[in-house]
């Protein structure tokens, strides 16, 4: 029988040239689940989802993705869905929204013919996003910040993967379109995909996610949330005192900024 | 004085221009894509050293081989140098393959005295020289790279706008970035004859910059780029005909004269809108 393998990560040691940005990385995710990585900039959360993609291999230690090693890069890549950080883009030429939607349909398809079929899944997936087909001839350059972060959503669904990796999805998203992201996110959860989510602010989430990770260049914790959010594991991350507010859920939120 | 225009020489520089065009369109699209615009001056200022080379070489008894294969090999090593580099180091490798590329040139030069001028010759260009030859050499090249810009056309603009998301997505992004360099480098030595080392830049860049500033779309850019390129060059060529002056410097002034001309159009709407 096979066994039902998530991604599992053992002893992970990355870095660029020689400095290191992650070390001592081990954790399990289970297909299906959603899972939030959180911690400060330069933490080496890209990086950690990077390693997951099979875009970077890690110098020691080992990665597993659906029973696949990080160095079996096509099989790995045709399960997985990704969105960059919007940072991460240049976009200053006249680029169309169709075309930024077909660029991930059409890797998959091996840069063979588009067709018709084609176009209709770009604008079912961005419909998720609520946005509609006329968005298509939109020039992705011209679209608002938060926009922009659908389009880039919208790119990462519409290739219907297994695992779905979010970098920082939801800045500058207004707050009814992140719920429609999250709303689309918790239904491709309860069609089994596995979901692994880059956020800096956890709130809007922590009702939601199965597990947090909470990163600074090495695992400061990673498990169920009332475990990982404490005190005392938000000042290692931080390095600065984070106050932790309980809902009436009985969820704790870290209450992040000036509290003054 | 009415055949003039029919002169085997004059038939050629025509093809020449409409060449160039076809090159700035979609060699110059993807510089601008790219943003590598560097990399078409390192790689057309390279290409004098490989040119010189293959003319001392000549000139040594070896058989002579059209001096911008030279070049286009030399322009290769500069394209596969950038694309091994890291993105934050790139203008510096180009920038440093440039200087030496050019003290090698002027170097080779100063040991080929008698066939120095050929060499000059492709820093200044002139598209009136150019031979049958040049004209197959560039046809091919140009033939070239139109075909792997439409095999890999939907590969080169994923790298352009996200080259992580490219590779998550499963394209082998950094062959397809050293392919697209490459065409780039390809295509800033085919105007080396025609415009001359100094000007490629010039008539490779402005078009597609310009483009890129009013098109609407990718195609439009290409599109345009072609159009603004192949006016300024028959322009240059028009021009010449009157004026004993040399048809790519005038093209490559009307080129850029047109970026400009459409910067400055664009941000006096935008003051107006405002
Ligand atoms: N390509 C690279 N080459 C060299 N160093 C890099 C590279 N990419 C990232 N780094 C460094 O690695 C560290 C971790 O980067 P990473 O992008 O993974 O951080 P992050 O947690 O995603 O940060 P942010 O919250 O700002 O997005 C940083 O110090 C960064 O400067
Ligand atoms: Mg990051």
């Amino acid at each position: 029988m096979v066994k039902e393998e998530g991604i599992i990560a053992e002893n992970l040691f990355f870095r660029y040239s020689n400095f290191p940005v992650l070390s001592n990385i081990s954790f399990e995710i289970k297909k299906g689940e959603f899972v939030a990585i959180t911690g400060p900039n330069g933490s080496g959360k890209t990086t950690l989802l990077k390693l997951i993609l099979g875009i970077l291999q890690p110098e020691s230690g080992k990665i597993t993705i659906y029973g696949h090693d990080s160095s079996e890069r096509e099989q790995i890549q045709a399960i997985t869905g990704f969105m960059p950080q919007r940072e991460h883009i240049s976009s200053g030429f006249p680029i169309l929204v169709r075309d930024v939607m077909m660029m991930g349909i059409s890797a998959r398809k091996r840069l063979k013919k588009l067709s018709e079929e084609d176009e209709e899944i770009a604008i079912k997936a961005l419909e998720a996003v609520g946005m509609n087909e006329e968005f298509l001839n939109r020039k992705f350059d011209r679209l608002s910040g938060g926009q922009k972060q659908r389009v880039l959503f919208a790119r990462a669904i519409a290739v219907e993967p297994e695992i779905l990796l979010l970098d920082e999805p939801f800045n500058g998203v207004d707050i009814p379109s992140q719920n429609r992201m999250l709303d689309t996110v918790m239904e491709l959860r309860r069609k089994g995909k596995t979901v692994i989510i880059v956020v800096h602010n956890i709130n809007p989430l922590l009702h939601h996610i199965d597990k947090l990770m909470l990163l600074r260049n090495r695992l400061i914790a990673c498990g169920r949330i009332e475990e990982v959010l404490t005190e005392q594991n938000l000042r290692k991350a931080y390095g600065a005192s984070i106050p932790i507010i309980y809902c009436e859920e009985g969820f704790g939120h870290p209450v992040y900024g000036d509290t003054h | 004085m009415e055949l003039l225009p029919l002169q085997p020489y004059i038939i050629r520089a025509l093809l020449g221009v409409f060449l160039i065009s076809l090159n700035a369109s979609i060699a110059g699209s993807f510089t601008v894509f790219r943003n590598v615009s560097f990399l078409v001056a390192g790689a057309s200022h390279s290409a004098l050293a490989g040119a010189a080379l293959f003319i001392l070489l000549g000139s040594m008894g070896m058989p002579e081989i059209n001096p911008i294969v030279g070049g286009l090999i030399f322009a290769l090593i500069v394209a596969i140098s950038a694309g091994y580099t890291r993105k934050e180091d790139i203008n510096t490798v180009i920038g440093i393959s440039f200087a030496m590329s050019m003290s090698l040139a002027v170097l080779l030069i100063s040991m080929i005295r008698e066939y120095s001028s050929r060499v000059w010759t492709l820093l200044i260009g002139d598209i009136y020289l150019l031979t049958q030859h040049d004209i197959y050499l560039m046809v091919g090249v140009t033939a070239f790279n139109i075909t792997l810009i439409l095999m890999f056309y939907r590969a080169f603009l994923f790298i352009s706008f996200d080259f992580e998301g490219a590779e998550a997505f499963g394209l082998n992004a950094r062959l397809y970035n050293y392919v697209l360099l490459s065409i780039i480098a390809l295509s800033s030595v085919i105007l080396l004859k025609g415009v001359g080392a100094i000007l490629v830049f010039a008539m490779l860049v402005a078009p597609a910059a310009a483009s890129n500033e009013v098109a609407r779309n990718i195609r439009e850019v290409f599109l345009f780029s072609f159009l603004i390129a192949l006016l300024s060059g028959l322009g240059g060529i028009a021009v010449s005909f009157f004026v004993d002056v040399s048809p790519g410097a005038f093209a490559s002034l009307l080129a850029t004269l047109t970026y400009f001309f459409i910067l400055s159009l664009r941000r006096l709407s935008g003051k107006v809108q405002i």
